[in-house]
């Protein structure tokens, strides 16, 4: 049974089955889902997945739309290597950190993203036809959500908020680094795939934040994990500048 | 030694609570007064995962020396750790449903159920309470977000209209639970599991907070199912734990709404 992945970018919810599928050794046929053109609520897209959202994943006559549970699935439902942990202590830790990253850390920076990237990404487009691409999102809170990027409707009051949560868990995330290798404990795990997909860009886009002065650890982990031939693999097939980011984290580019 | 830190069996103390008695495990119940707001004495602002779960103030489960946190992920610990009834799906394709389930209801039923819960029983024994003791209490809360959200509830910042929002909000996680019972008995498949606990939990409630929202009439399937699952020993077992005798009005104000709006 052929695995479909619609994506993105591999790029945080887009890159986590991508990533996760690559560690696993599954292939699978990529079909690339334009966010900038909203291809995601186009009418074909939306046969496969009602409430148009990225990713989405086919096996068979099965559909999967929740990036990390897909993730789980990709694990539990194929041979390859094991990317959760069988001790339920560290699986436990490796889904709590997973939501603290999916539901915490991750809206604040997507935040940050959509402020300064995905809405001017689209905004010069004419208004009747960003009204009407609105009006074809099925889901409310994603109308919300292309309705402050397009006209950016973001307050400087909540943008301050979202800037001091990335502060603030980056912090969180370089000590917890600075006591356990990888993001369940001593072994790489889906906890990982998710945190680098959330976290690839930050020692660029959060520079003062996050560099090998202040957060060595959270560095060398963004770094071994972009050296695994998995990552090199998933980041090649991007196609914007969004994802080149992740070069940045070559070893011999700041020697 | 397993102890588990918890309040009247409601919403995310109520799920624990459910599943050690589904297995059959003895434990250690350390009870938390949530009127007299002992959740924030507990002293384990040293455990990061402890410190900074996203329900703020749900239940603890300390294993062996392991701080456990978060309910839907303390429910899967359960199931995992424990002989006893299987309480995880069979198939991989069921457990991505139960994964699903509780990371959706986690975010949509965990934000509204216990704002509406708190507006109707806890802010009126706020209010009862000697302000000033009340506000130190609230001024040494960490983190901020936890304080915020007791903070809400006291500056009138959940108005009529917010809250007439919140109960139609409920109705797109009510809807989705009501579709997936057409296609299965629960809500991941053919066997009882933890999505049901978790989801159980929280919707035991909202005929009493939104009963628009959660009927015989409009959600007939949901109806039926909670009556299913409150006439398990184990349910049965776990609300007996009450000491008001009225678990149903006792809350938390739980995970933090979407901050995009």
């Amino acid at each position: 049974m052929t695995v479909h992945l619609y994506h993105w970018e591999p790029n945080a919810n887009s890159g986590k089955p991508m990533l996760a599928l690559a560690e696993k050794g599954v292939k699978f046929e990529s079909h690339y889902i334009d966010l900038l053109k909203f291809d995601q609520h186009q009418p074909e897209y939306l046969k496969i997945n009602p409430d148009g959202t990225i990713p989405t994943m086919v096996h068979g006559d099965r559909v999967f739309t929740e990036s990390t549970p897909m993730m789980e699935y990709v694990d539990d439902a194929f041979d390859g290597p094991a990317l959760k942990l069988k001790d339920p202590k560290e699986r436990w830790r490796m889904r709590w950190w997973m939501r603290f990253f999916d539901a915490y850390f991750g809206p604040s920076l997507s935040m940050i993203g959509w402020s300064v990237f995905v809405g001017p990404a689209v905004r010069q487009r004419p208004k009747e036809e960003l009204e009407a691409a609105i009006a074809r999102i099925p889901l409310e809170s994603r109308r919300i959500a292309w309705r402050k990027a397009m006209f950016n409707q973001f307050s400087e009051a909540e943008l301050t908020e979202s800037r001091r949560r990335v502060q603030y868990c980056t912090g969180v995330l370089e000590d917890h680094l600075a006591r356990n290798e990888w993001i369940a404990g001593k072994t790489f795990s889906l906890g990982d795939v998710n945190g680098f997909n959330l976290g690839y860009a930050l020692p660029l886009s959060q520079p003062d934040n996050c560099n090998d002065a202040r957060t060595p650890h959270i560095m060398e982990w963004l770094r071994r994990i972009y050296e695994r031939p998995a990552t090199r693999q998933i980041w090649a097939l991007g196609r914007t500048a969004m994802a080149q980011r992740v070069k940045f984290l070559e070893r011999t580019a700041h020697a | 030694m397993l102890e588990l830190y918890h309040s009247e069996p409601n919403t995310f103390f109520l799920k624990p609570l459910i599943a050690l008695h589904e297995k059959g495990v003895s434990f250690q119940s350390r009870w938390i007064d949530t009127d007299k707001l002992e959740q924030f004495s507990l002293g384990f602002s040293g455990d990061v995962e402890a410190h900074l779960h996203l329900e703020r103030e749900g239940p603890l489960l300390l294993h062996d020396g392991t701080m456990i946190s978060s309910s839907f992920f303390m429910l899967e610990y359960i199931a995992e750790s424990f002989p006893g009834t299987p309480l995880l799906p069979e198939t991989a394709y069921d457990l991505y449903l139960a994964h699903a389930s509780g990371q959706f209801l986690g975010a949509n039923l965990g934000s509204l159920v216990p704002i509406l819960g708190c507006v109707k029983y806890q802010l009126p024994r706020l209010k009862a309470m000697d302000q000033s003791a009340l506000e130190a209490k609230l001024a040494s809360v960490a983190p901020q977000e936890r304080r915020t959200g007791w903070q809400a509830l006291l500056d009138g910042t959940y108005t009529d209209q917010i809250l007439v929002t919140a109960r139609e909000r409920l109705k797109f996680p009510v809807s989705r639970v009501e579709a997936q019972l057409a296609n299965s008995p629960w809500l991941a498949g053919p066997r009882y599991s933890i999505a049901d606990i978790d989801a159980y939990s929280m919707l035991r409630v909202i005929p009493d907070l939104a009963p628009e929202v959660l009927n015989e009439s409009a959600t007939p399937r949901t109806w039926d199912y909670l009556q299913r699952i409150g006439q398990r020993p184990a349910v049965k077992a776990a609300l007996a734990l009450s000491r008001s005798g009225k678990p149903e009005q006792h809350f938390v104000p739980g995970v933090e709404p979407s901050r995009w709006g």
